[in-house]
C-alpha cells in the first residue's frame, strides 16, 4: 500500500514539476517531502478506525515540548526565527480558512523542509494530534495536492503551503500555542491557558473524496458522516430545521476589499463571537431527543472533540457532555439531510460549544461540492489567553 | 461607468489574473462617506448571496425598490432619515461578482449626519453567515466601523475621529 501511494505521488509531483518547468533540485525537494508525508498517511489509513489508536504524544504538555526541542536542533537560525512568534493576539488570531494565495500564514512552511526536518515536524504533529487528526492534517495536504494539478490559478494550493508556529516560549506552566495550519486545517492548541484550549479548530476539504493513483482519500470522513448521520435523525422533526440559507460556516473569517490592493482581514478579526441566546432558531434540544438521536450527538461531538490528543481536548468533552451542558444544547440541520447538496449545514450549538459542518461549491472544480467545519468554544477559544 | 466602478474594473485587472479567492461565500461592504449635510454610502453586495436573498423572499421588483425594502437608517432616537439609491453598477472582485449601489443617507432637519443608526438585512434576512462589513472611507486606510451578521441587522454608526 505504501509503494503504491509513494509511486502515486511521485507521478503526481512529476506531472506537476513537468507543468511548472522546476528544476530537478526542486523536484526532489518537494518529491521528499511529499513522500514522506503519503507514506506516513498510508500507516494511518491501515487502522481500522481513524482515532482508535492513540498518537505518539497524545497531546500532553511534555510530549510536544520535546518533539518541539528536536524539531528545533534541526532547523537553521533563520527557520527557527520563523517557527517562533509572540503570543499575543495579533499571531493568535493569525488563521484562516482561505488559501495563502489569499491570507499568506506565517511559521515555518512544511514544504520547505528536507526529509529530517520533515520527520521531525511530524513528531511534532503526532505528539500534539491524535492520530485521526495526523491522518487528516495528512489528507488535506494531500487534497491540496491534488488540486494544484487540476486548478492552475495561483491560489495556493499545495500541500508544502501549511505551516507550524510556536507562540510564545514552550513551557510545561505558562501559556503558550501551537498552530498548524494552511488552506483547509487550522490547528490553534493553546497549553496551559486558564481554559482548555482545542480551539478555534477549522478543517474542510476539496475535493471531499478523490483517488490518487488506486488510493481512495475522503479526509472528513468521520465528521461528516457523524453531522450527516445525526442530520438525517432529526429529519422528520420540524423543530430541527434552522431557518435561512448557509453557504459557509457562521462563525469564520470575512476578508475586506482594498481598492487597488490585495484584500485584508481574512483572519480572525471577529473573535470574539456573539453567539445565538435564547430558544428561537437554534434547532431542537438535546433532552427532547430519543436515546438514539442523543447518542449520535455525542457521536458528532466526539468526531470533532477527537482531532487533537486527548490531553487537550479531555475536559472539554466532559464539559460539553455533562448533563447540564447536553440539557442545554440544540442540534439543527438545513439543506439536505445527507449532505448531498450545496448549502446543507449541521450545527451542535450549547453552553460551550458550537461545531458547524456546511456543503459549499467546490472551487477548483465548480460541478463538485466541498466542505468547511468549524469548531469554536464559547469560553476558551485560545486558551482563554487572548482578549478582544 | 461612473469612477468607482472603474476603479474596481482596474483593481480585477491588477489582481484578478490568475488570482481567485477560494472561498464560495463573499460578504457585503458598505463604505460610507461622512459629509457636511448627509452620509454617502458605496454598498458592495455579492450577487450570489443577493440572488439567495432576494429567491427566499420571491422577489420580482426592481432592485431599487429591494434595497430600499431592507435598508434604512435613522437617528438614535429612531427618526427615519431619507434614503435614495442614486446608481447601480456592477463589478467583480477577487472573481466574485458584486453590485454596486450608490446610496444617500440625509438625516431629517436638526439631526447630525455624523451619528445615526444603519438597518441592513438585504442578505442577512436569508444567508444566516454573511457579514455586512462597515467601514467608513479614509484616505489612507479604511476604518472598520462594525459589522452586522444574523439575527442583527442594527448598527450604530458615530463619523471616526479624524486624526
Amino acid at each position: 500500500m505504501i509503494i503504491a501511494e509513494v509511486s502515486a505521488l511521485i507521478w503526481l509531483v512529476q506531472w506537476i514539476a513537468d507543468k511548472k518547468g522546476l528544476s530537478m533540485q526542486r523536484r526532489w525537494s518537494v518529491t521528499v517531502m511529499s513522500g514522506f508525508l503519503i507514506a506516513a498517511a498510508s500507516v494511518a489509513h491501515s487502522a481500522d478506525a481513524p482515532c482508535a489508536k492513540p498518537s505518539t504524544g497524545n497531546g500532553e504538555v511534555r510530549a510536544v515540548i520535546a518533539a518541539i526541542q528536536g524539531l528545533e536542533k534541526m532547523l537553521s537560525a533563520e527557520q527557527t526565527k520563523s517557527l517562533e512568534r509572540p503570543f499575543v493576539r495579533d499571531s493568535a488570531i493569525r488563521w484562516s480558512n482561505l488559501p495563502v494565495g489569499i491570507v499568506p500564514r506565517e511559521g515555518l512552511r512544511l514544504g520547505d523542509l528536507d526529509e529530517k526536518q520533515v520527520h521531525a515536524m511530524r513528531g511534532v504533529a503526532a505528539a500534539a494530534l491524535s492520530a485521526c487528526g495526523l491522518k487528516m492534517l495528512d489528507d488535506i495536504r494531500i487534497a491540496d495536492t491534488f488540486l494544484k494539478a487540476v486548478d492552475e490559478r495561483k491560489i495556493g494550493w499545495d500541500g508544502g503551503n501549511y505551516y507550524m508556529s510556536i507562540l510564545g516560549t514552550p513551557s510545561e506552566r505558562t501559556p503558550w500555542m501551537l498552530q498548524i495550519g494552511g488552506h483547509h486545517i487550522a490547528y490553534n492548541f493553546t497549553f496551559n491557558g486558564s481554559r482548555e484550549g482545542a480551539t478555534p479548530l477549522f478543517f474542510g476539504t476539496e475535493p471531499i473524496h478523490f483517488n490518487a493513483a488506486d488510493v481512495d482519500y475522503e479526509p472528513l470522513v468521520a465528521q461528516s458522516a457523524a453531522m450527516s448521520k445525526l442530520a438525517q435523525a432529526l429529519a422528520k422533526q420540524a423543530d430541527a430545521k434552522l431557518s435561512g440559507t448557509f453557504t459557509d460556516v457562521v462563525k469564520g473569517v470575512v476578508v475586506i476589499p482594498v481598492a487597488g490592493k490585495m484584500p485584508t482581514g481574512g483572519t480572525d478579526t471577529g473573535f470574539p463571537q456573539t453567539y445565538p441566546t435564547g430558544t428561537t432558531d437554534r434547532g431542537i434540544q438535546y433532552r427532547v431527543l430519543s436515546p438514539a438521536q442523543q447518542a449520535l450527538v455525542r457521536a458528532a461531538i466526539e468526531s470533532y472533540a477527537s482531532l487533537p490528543g486527548a490531553a487537550i481536548t479531555r475536559g472539554l468533552v466532559a464539559a460539553y457532555e455533562a448533563t447540564s451542558a447536553l440539557a442545554e444544547t440544540y442540534v439543527g440541520y438545513s439543506g439536505a439531510p445527507d449532505l448531498s447538496t450545496e448549502h446543507s449545514y449541521v450545527r451542535i450549538d450549547g453552553p460551550r460549544i458550537w461545531m458547524e459542518l456546511v456543503v459549499q461549491k467546490a472551487v477548483a472544480d465548480p460541478t463538485a461540492l466541498h466542505y468547511h467545519a468549524l469548531w469554536r468554544d464559547k469560553q476558551s477559544d485560545y486558551g482563554g489567553e487572548i482578549s478582544h | 461607468m461612473n469612477a468607482r466602478a472603474a476603479s474596481m474594473l482596474a483593481l480585477l485587472c491588477a489582481t484578478g489574473s490568475g488570482l481567485a479567492v477560494a472561498h464560495s461565500a463573499p460578504n457585503s461592504f458598505v463604505k460610507l462617506s461622512f459629509l457636511a449635510q448627509s452620509v454617502r454610502a458605496e454598498m458592495l453586495v455579492p450577487e450570489s448571496e443577493l440572488a439567495i436573498a432576494t429567491a427566499a423572499e420571491g422577489a420580482s421588483e426592481p432592485i431599487a425598490t429591494y434595497l430600499l425594502r431592507h435598508l434604512a437608517a435613522e437617528t438614535p432616537q429612531g427618526v427615519a432619515w431619507k434614503v435614495e439609491v442614486r446608481s447601480f453598477s456592477h463589478t467583480t472582485y477577487l472573481e466574485h461578482a458584486y453590485l454596486s449601489a450608490q446610496v444617500e443617507f440625509t438625516p431629517p432637519a436638526g439631526a447630525q449626519a455624523g451619528a445615526f443608526v444603519l438597518l441592513d438585512d438585504a442578505v442577512t434576512h436569508e444567508v444566516r453567515n454573511h457579514v455586512v462589513v462597515v467601514l467608513a472611507r479614509a484616505a489612507a486606510k479604511p476604518a472598520l466601523l462594525g459589522a452586522l451578521q444574523y439575527p442583527a441587522r442594527r448598527l450604530t454608526i458615530q463619523r471616526p475621529v479624524q486624526k
